[in-house]
């Protein structure tokens, strides 16, 4: 027989103001499991707790309601009054007779009184058929995934690599570096990217706790937070890592050639290549679409040459599986392409790059040696029309947000344009500054100043070609007036966008993402690093555009978070998760449709009754369980419960009053 | 509509190339018209075989007894009945490589008085959607003949909330809670039922209306979405309760709100409580 | 069983002479952990009054909603029942209230097809944000259950109050 403490808070006024607490009390006191009532000034005192702790040894109850302020404000308080007591946390209830009674029928005292009373009783209903419940402890592999070898996925690797966990870094191209390293200098310092970057890279690859997988792509992640178990797809590179020495004789002598992603297409590459000089890992590899030895088995030069004979045209994929506990997603993203906007004329006049294209002109190593060019006559340009947001907060054309960098980066671009060509001018035409960061705004005024950039505030209606210049016509909002500017070369400063084969990785990986295909953080503000899938993090463009600072932030927050979920041998887990009573599942497997985490699983039990014959239940794994009870409520057999709030918990609350 | 012949063959067959221990069809009662279930595993019984239109029961519900689980079972069903084994091999009750299913494309049945029973008239599905051989001419257009709205529910629907309360308390008042209906349904496979178990007895008094009413609301809401209406249940009942209303109730507002097709119908498909769209009404919800 | 549905009749139509002087009706409200049950925390939070009538069961998901606990309140202590959950979109548990969507939807025909007034079974989406609209809901729950009267249905051998 149950015997049940009620404990009743006046909460100073709060409570006692609206309802009859003694009242309340002699009406708990008639319910004959209840063995012990009492009330008091505030129950989530020291002395409270006190006298919850006291009643539990003397009456020897077995199960306590606390009638106070709404459980998502104390259980917690009061669960660990029950430990200190020595008794099972879970076997307290909490009737909300505050935010659900005396705060809301302040009016009517009888009422308040009379609800109170009987959440009282639903709650001392819903106790009797508690059970004691202990936290779920689940082993955990310090092995961290990072997907993307961007800025994002190096700081993050690197960071809990420096915490000595090991982490698995998988590129989808041949070397790391990502987007940075395709830029020149960076804002608002000026900073050379490659300086910053690549002794970041090689870090990367001297690390003895990064096993850096470049060439790769995710292929399966199976498991839940603290032990997943991730396949990776490492793609043929045909080039042997370990003898190849990375002297360059192959590239050299290859006879195709093909667009150099590196530098935007701008100038060619080889069939057998590095991306870039700086490399890591500085191993060339074979394009298989592009060589001639793969697609016609002609040529078989890059192997003739080849003094460590590391050239192996028979390579095939490699699938790597590891034992992972936690991933950090940070693939990045894409430069959008602006082909909607025809009145541009993009795709039609060879004068109009995009921005990253523009970055690849004036860097340093550059295809054009850091020298702007005119694609059409390879010409310097003087006068340079940049155009920003295209794509950007555009409905109708592109996408609704604002990519965020592109003010800054266009504000250095015109500040390399000047330097690299001194007698230039640059015409900007924007929609707003935003320069909202830590030296940004200053940054923007001193390039308006030591440029002499033109600024026109307007949207560009149209880009005409007048002779080998190109007219851009547009509106100077701020004069009301329609202006042409003769230009030798447009920027258009494109948006960035997901990268598009988000959606897919979101699925194999079990997370959400938005309409634009920007993975979805737990929470915007406050859990904007979690996923809602535990132990999935995401750092830098894969969730939103962010400029380099926020991204390097983010990876680091990662990286904490992974550390942190590290910390401990097992992760502690609320026992409020579903079971499944295999002597009732039929195995029909409606709960593993329904799961939204994949939690359930089948599994093969013996028949019975002397029959040697195996057959199918649902198994639920207690790891991966969240406990939204969405399998509990389409069981038609009533195989599964969920702690905490089991059939006879809910069935007992309604029946009582 | 008579396979008799064929049936008998088919049987005859399977049992000699030792493909099947178990043939389940249907046999004269042995004293009027009407046939009953019959499971042969004798192949000198096969003569006993017949299959006309008045072969009404869904043999599919003796795929859950201990004599065909486990073992190689030939099976004759019909377009509802083929549905409902659909729904048993997709919730993992039978398997497939164990049966060999004689389909027949169905010109309906008939109920005792000899009329053409009227989950017949508005069947939607007349052939078999699972078969390794049919039987008869495939009926044209099965599977996407137009949806019929059961009349019995229509008119009750139109009726006032008062009368239909009253037709219904008369309904669950009626109900011995034999749970023949359950027993006959091929998809009330559950190990043990959760009217049975202690959570649900606990709170239920027995043989009485609200616990008949709670029975029966329960068990029609696990078939919602799985029902085939094949009317074995009422077939059964005792006390010769409309449970088709329910049924079709439940039916009629799953197909016309979330564009689902019937029950079974789709391989693979586990039926509307188990997936969702974002495009589900949401009116009526505040 | 014709004493019965002449009170429903009357219920329906003249709640007042069927309904003992001074009743209140019960008002069995599921809600949701995540959104509704802080929803209505918050209602309680910025004080806005509603009527008493209504009684809160927290479950953590409106997915965890059997129709079972649906059709047992109406049944045994509840003249109405209401369940609320995070609005569509916004599910704690990323899917849960799309299913559940669907189950409320076809329970609600149903016992509305068996005789039960339709207002007697209620549903709301309330987000932790929405305390007003909680206010609003209860208020629109009590009062379309207040003229329906009690419910007599299948409550012949009810529990002994205790």
């Amino acid at each position: 027989m149950a015997r049940v403490g009620v404990f009743v808070c006046f909460c100073g006024a709060n409570i006692a103001d609206y309802v009859d607490v003694p009242q309340v009390v002699e009406e708990v006191k008639r319910i004959k499991e209840v063995k012990f009532a009492t009330e008091y000034k505030y129950m989530c005192s020291d002395p409270g707790q006190g006298m919850i702790r006291d009643a539990i040894i003397q009456y020897k109850l077995t199960s306590i309601v606390v009638a106070a302020c709404s459980p998502r404000m104390h259980e917690k308080t009061f669960r660990k009054a029950l430990s200190d007591a020595g008794m099972n946390p879970y076997l307290l209830e909490v009737a909300n007779i505050r935010e659900h009674s005396s705060w809301v029928h302040q009016k009517d005292k009888k009422a308040a009184t009379n609800k109170a009373m009987d959440l009282c009783r639903m709650a001392v209903a819903k106790s009797i058929a508690n059970e004691q419940l202990h936290e779920i402890s689940v082993p955990v592999t310090k092995r961290a995934l990072v997907i993307g070898g961007g800025i994002a996925g190096i700081q993050a690797a690197l960071d809990i690599a420096d915490a000595r966990i090991p982490v698995v870094l998988v590129e989808k191209s041949p070397s790391i570096g990502g987007k940075m390293a395709q830029l020149d200098e960076t804002f608002p310092t000026l900073d050379c990217a490659q300086c910053i970057l690549t002794p970041k890279m090689v870090d990367v690859a001297s690390h003895p706790y990064i096993e850096l997988i470049p060439y790769a792509e995710v292929l399966e992640l199976q498991g839940f937070v603290g032990n997943y178990k991730v396949k990776i797809k490492k793609k043929a590179s045909y080039v042997n890592f370990k003898t190849c020495t990375g002297c360059g004789a192959c590239w050299q002598k290859c006879p195709v050639k093909v667009p150099n992603e590196y530098n935007m297409g701008i100038d060619k590459r080889k069939a057998i290549y590095t991306p870039f000089p700086q490399a890591v890992p500085n191993k060339p590899v074979i394009d298989a679409e592009n060589c001639t030895m793969l697609t016609k088995g002609k040529c078989g030069i890059c192997k003739k040459v080849c003094l460590p004979g590391a050239i192996d045209y028979e390579m095939q994929d490699e699938i790597i599986e590891r034992e992972i506990g936690a991933v950090v997603v940070a693939t990045g993203y894409d430069m959008w392409d602006p082909t909607p906007y025809e009145e541009y004329g993009v795709g039609r006049f060879k004068d109009i790059i995009t921005s990253l294209e523009f970055e690849r002109m004036v860097s340093a190593n550059g295809p054009t040696n850091g020298v702007p060019q005119r694609p059409s006559d390879g010409k310097v340009p003087k006068n340079v029309v940049f155009i920003k947001c295209v794509g950007s907060r555009d409905e109708a054309k592109g996408i609704e947000y604002c990519s965020k960098i592109c003010c800054m980066y266009t504000t250095k671009h015109t500040i390399l344009l000047h330097h690299k060509v001194h007698d230039s001018h640059a015409y900007v035409f924007y929609m707003d500054i935003r320069a909202a960061g830590k030296g940004y705004e200053e940054f923007v005024k001193k390039a308006q100043v030591d440029t002499g950039t033109t600024y026109l505030r307007g949207r560009v209606s149209k880009i005409y070609k007048k002779g080998d210049k190109l007219m851009v016509r547009g509106e100077d909002a701020q004069i009301g007036q329609v202006v042409e500017v003769e230009a030798d070369l447009v920027v258009l400063a494109t948006a960035v966008s997901a990268p598009k084969d988000n959606p897919e990785l979101a699925r194999l990986l079990g997370i959400s993402y938005d309409k634009y295909g920007y993975l979805s953080e737990a929470h915007p503000k406050l859990r904007p690093v979690e996923t809602a899938k535990a132990g999935i993090f995401l750092a830098g463009c894969t969730q939103a555009p962010k400029d380099i600072p926020e991204t390097v932030s983010q990876a680091s927050a990662c990286a904490a978070k992974v550390c942190g979920l590290f910390s401990g041998d097992t992760m502690k887990k609320d026992p409020m998760v579903s079971t499944i009573n295999n002597e009732y599942c039929s195995g029909c497997q409606n709960c593993v449709k329904v799961c939204p985490y994949g939690a359930i699983i089948t599994d093969e039990v013996p028949v019975g009754h002397g029959i040697k014959d195996l057959r199918t239940v649902a198994k639920i794994n207690e790891g991966v369980c969240q406990g939204c009870g969405s399998c509990v409520a389409i069981c038609r057999s009533m195989a599964i419960t969920l702690a905490g709030f089991t059939d006879p918990q809910i069935i007992n609350e309604i029946v009582s009053i | 509509m008579n396979y008799t012949k064929q049936i008998q063959d088919i049987a005859a067959k399977l049992f000699a190339e030792g493909k099947i221990d178990v043939f389940v069809g249907y046999r004269m009662n042995g004293f009027d018209e009407n046939q009953v279930p019959v499971l042969i595993t004798d192949p000198q019984d096969v003569s006993k075989l017949v299959f006309t239109d008045k072969s009404v029961f869904n043999l599919v519900n003796y795929l859950k007894t201990d004599h065909t689980r486990r073992k190689r079972v030939g099976i004759v069903v019909k377009g509802c009945d083929s549905r409902s084994l659909n729904l048993m091999l997709t919730e993992s009750q039978v398997k497939r490589e164990n049966l060999y299913v004689v389909g027949i494309c169905c010109e309906g049945v008939v109920d005792d008085a000899g009329e053409k029973m009227q989950n017949c008239t508005d069947c939607m599905v007349p052939d078999a959607v699972v078969s390794d051989e049919m039987l008869g001419t495939a009926v044209s257009g099965s599977g996407t003949l137009t949806y019929k709205k059961n009349a019995d529910i229509v008119a009750l629907a139109e009726k006032p909330l008062t009368e239909r309360a009253a037709y219904f308390e008369e309904v669950f008042e009626n109900c011995i809670r034999c749970n023949a209906c359950r027993h006959s349904c091929p998809l009330c496979y559950c190990a043990k039922c959760c009217i049975d178990q202690e959570t649900a007895t606990l709170y239920n008094g027995a043989n009485t209306t609200s616990a008949a009413f709670h029975a029966l609301m329960t068990w029609s809401l696990h078939l919602a979405g799985r029902c085939v209406d094949c009317r074995n249940c009422e077939k059964a009942c005792p006390s010769h309760l409309p449970l088709h209303l329910l049924h079709k109730q439940n039916e009629s507002v799953i197909y016309e709100n979330f564009q689902e097709h019937l029950a079974g119908v789709i391989p693979e498909d586990r039926g509307a409580f188990y997936k969702y769209s974002l495009k589900d009404p949401d009116d009526f919800i505040m | 069983m014709e004493a019965e549905v002449k009170d429903q009749l009357v219920s329906i139509e003249k709640p007042e002479l069927i309904a003992p002087p001074n009743w209140e009706p019960v008002i069995m409200g599921i809600l949701c952990n995540w959104c509704s049950y802080a929803g209505s925390d918050l209602t309680g939070t910025s004080r806005i009054q509603y009527p008493p009538n209504i009684r809160i069961i927290r479950v953590p998901c409106s997915s965890r909603v059997d129709p079972w606990f649906l059709i047992k309140s109406l049944q045994t202590t509840a003249d109405g029942v209401l369940v609320s959950g995070c609005h569509p979109g916004d599910c704690h548990y990323i899917s849960g209230n799309y299913f559940a969507r669907r189950r409320f939807l076809v329970t609600k025909k149903l016992l509305n097809f068996v005789g039960f007034h339709e207002n007697r079974i209620q549903f709301s989406w309330v987000s932790a944000a929405e305390g007003p609209k909680f206010a609003k809901v209860v208020n629109k729950v009590t009062e379309d259950i207040k003229k329906l009267g009690p419910l007599h249905l299948y409550k012949k051998e009810n529990f002994e109050k205790k």
